[in-house]
């Protein structure tokens, strides 16, 4: 259908984009704003690499529908770098080789920012079912809840 | 996904609106996480006008009164299953809308959604039976109330027209002595669809008879179903060993009567016999002793 007018506030700035409301949220990053840090795996809201979050939520961005992103307020990967629980967690990940080839690695960051501001003393359990919505393929998963743990030990200081 | 129009709705009233103005199909947008993975095959929403009810505030939340839970038809299954009116009056609610999904899916899908989406999977199904749930529907402005197994026709199918709009889910209220187990059968614990599930409520007096007694199994009947045989076996009496194995045995035996012989009738049968014993033996372990 023809383009609507978005107003959203994305990674704490406010944007306007003339888009498709039908495409899905993780296009418009990609496509319309060439946020390519946010990932396209499976494409049905199965392996959390296209995780932002949207009005403080983890949500999978494939799921998502344009015009939903009317008025809201979204956080993606590359807004962590402005914010110290982002870069915490991006510099834990790195120091615990929580990250191989990196796909999945945005979505994982932002499910732990999101468990991490909402819980910030997360018992290793937690971090688990936190980011039990993410699939990796190489870490086996022991060096990101590694990872978390250690961002949240960080931050609690 | 191609679509031919998109509305955000901020009121029901604004959907009567809406689905009044827009000529031609309409699909009803909620979570999104069902008609964005629809979407993606075969153009279906092509010549259709989205209507996004998400943002219908009304539509959110948990209420409750004197008898009844009333849940927001878009209240999405995480804020239900850590609802603490849901927790106290319908707890085997909140663990279903626990087990639905991961939590990015819990985040958006809503339970009016999964009701409308009218998988037979779908995790909340078999809960929402036991618990005797009513679903209210508005048409035009006019509501109706329910039962939540009567719309449903087959899997993926309900009775609703396209006008209809679920707004509110109708849970009587259980009592604190009702005992409850719900049991997720999946390919692992996490964003799995359910390979079944068992929902039970039971209550006994003082002396251990029991004086109600719901037990159904999801994801394996064509739509969620209730069995009063079932709920006969146990009322009124004190539960044996034997009451127990009779009762898992008549709930599988359900499989084929119900479902016909298929292919999973091997698995499904024992595994549904297995998994209803050892949720009665949990809920009765203190008669039994």
């Amino acid at each position: 259908m023809a383009n609507i007018k978005l107003s959203f506030i994305l990674n704490r700035k406010p944007y306007t984009v003339e888009t498709d409301p039908g495409k899905r949220m993780l296009d418009v990053l990609r496509e319309d704003l060439g946020l390519m840090g946010t990932k396209e795996g499976c494409g049905v809201g199965e392996c959390g690499a296209c995780t932002v979050i949207l009005n403080g939520k983890a949500v999978t961005s494939c799921l998502v529908l344009a015009g939903q992103m009317q008025d809201a307020e979204i956080l993606t990967i590359e807004g962590m770098s402005d914010d110290e629980i982002g870069r915490v967690i991006q510099d834990c990940f790195i120091e615990s080789g929580a990250v191989q080839c990196g796909f999945c690695t945005p979505g994982f960051i932002m499910s732990a920012y999101a468990l991490l501001m909402e819980n910030p003393t997360p018992t290793r359990d937690e971090i688990r079912l936190a980011v039990a919505g993410n699939i990796c393929r190489c870490t086996g998963y022991i060096p990101i809840t590694d990872a978390i743990e250690k961002a949240s030990k960080i931050l609690a200081k | 996904m191609k679509i031919r129009n998109f509305i955000q709705v901020k009121t029901v009233e604004a959907f009567h609106e809406a689905v009044k103005a827009a000529n031609g199909s309409i699909a009803i947008l909620a979570g999104g996480t069902d008609v964005l993975v629809n979407g993606r095959e075969d153009d279906v929403y092509k010549d259709c006008t989205v209507i996004d009810i998400f943002p219908i505030e009304e539509l959110h939340g948990v209420r409750e009164t004197e008898n009844m839970l009333l849940i927001g038809a878009c209240t999405t299954h995480e804020a239900i299953s850590h609802d603490p009116l849901v927790k106290q009056y319908a707890p085997i609610l909140a663990e279903a809308s626990g087990a639905v999904g991961s939590l990015q899916t819990r985040n958006r899908a809503t339970i009016g959604g999964n009701l409308a989406n009218a998988s037979p999977a779908a995790d909340t199904m078999s809960a929402l039976a036991v618990l005797h749930a009513e679903l209210v529907i508005e048409r035009d402005g006019e509501a109706r109330v329910e039962p939540m197994t009567a719309i449903f026709t087959k899997p993926y199918k309900t009775n609703l027209a396209p006008n209809d709009l679920i707004t509110t889910i109708r849970v009587p209220k259980l009592s604190p002595n009702v005992r409850y187990d719900y049991i997720k059968v999946g390919r692992r614990k996490v964003l799995s669809i359910s390979r079944m599930t068992v929902a039970t409520l039971l209550e006994m007096d003082d002396e251990g008879v029991v004086t109600r007694f719901d037990m159904t199994v999801g994801a394996t009947f064509p739509r969620p179903m209730l069995f009063p045989d079932i709920s006969a076996m146990l009322v009124g009496k004190r539960p044996t060993e034997q009451d127990i194995l009779d009762v898992a045995k008549a709930l599988s035996d359900k499989i084929p009567e119900i479902a016909g012989i298929r292919k999973s009738t091997v698995y499904k049968q024992p595994v549904c016999r297995n998994i209803s014993e050892r949720s009665l033996r949990k809920l009765c372990a203190d008669i039994l002793k």
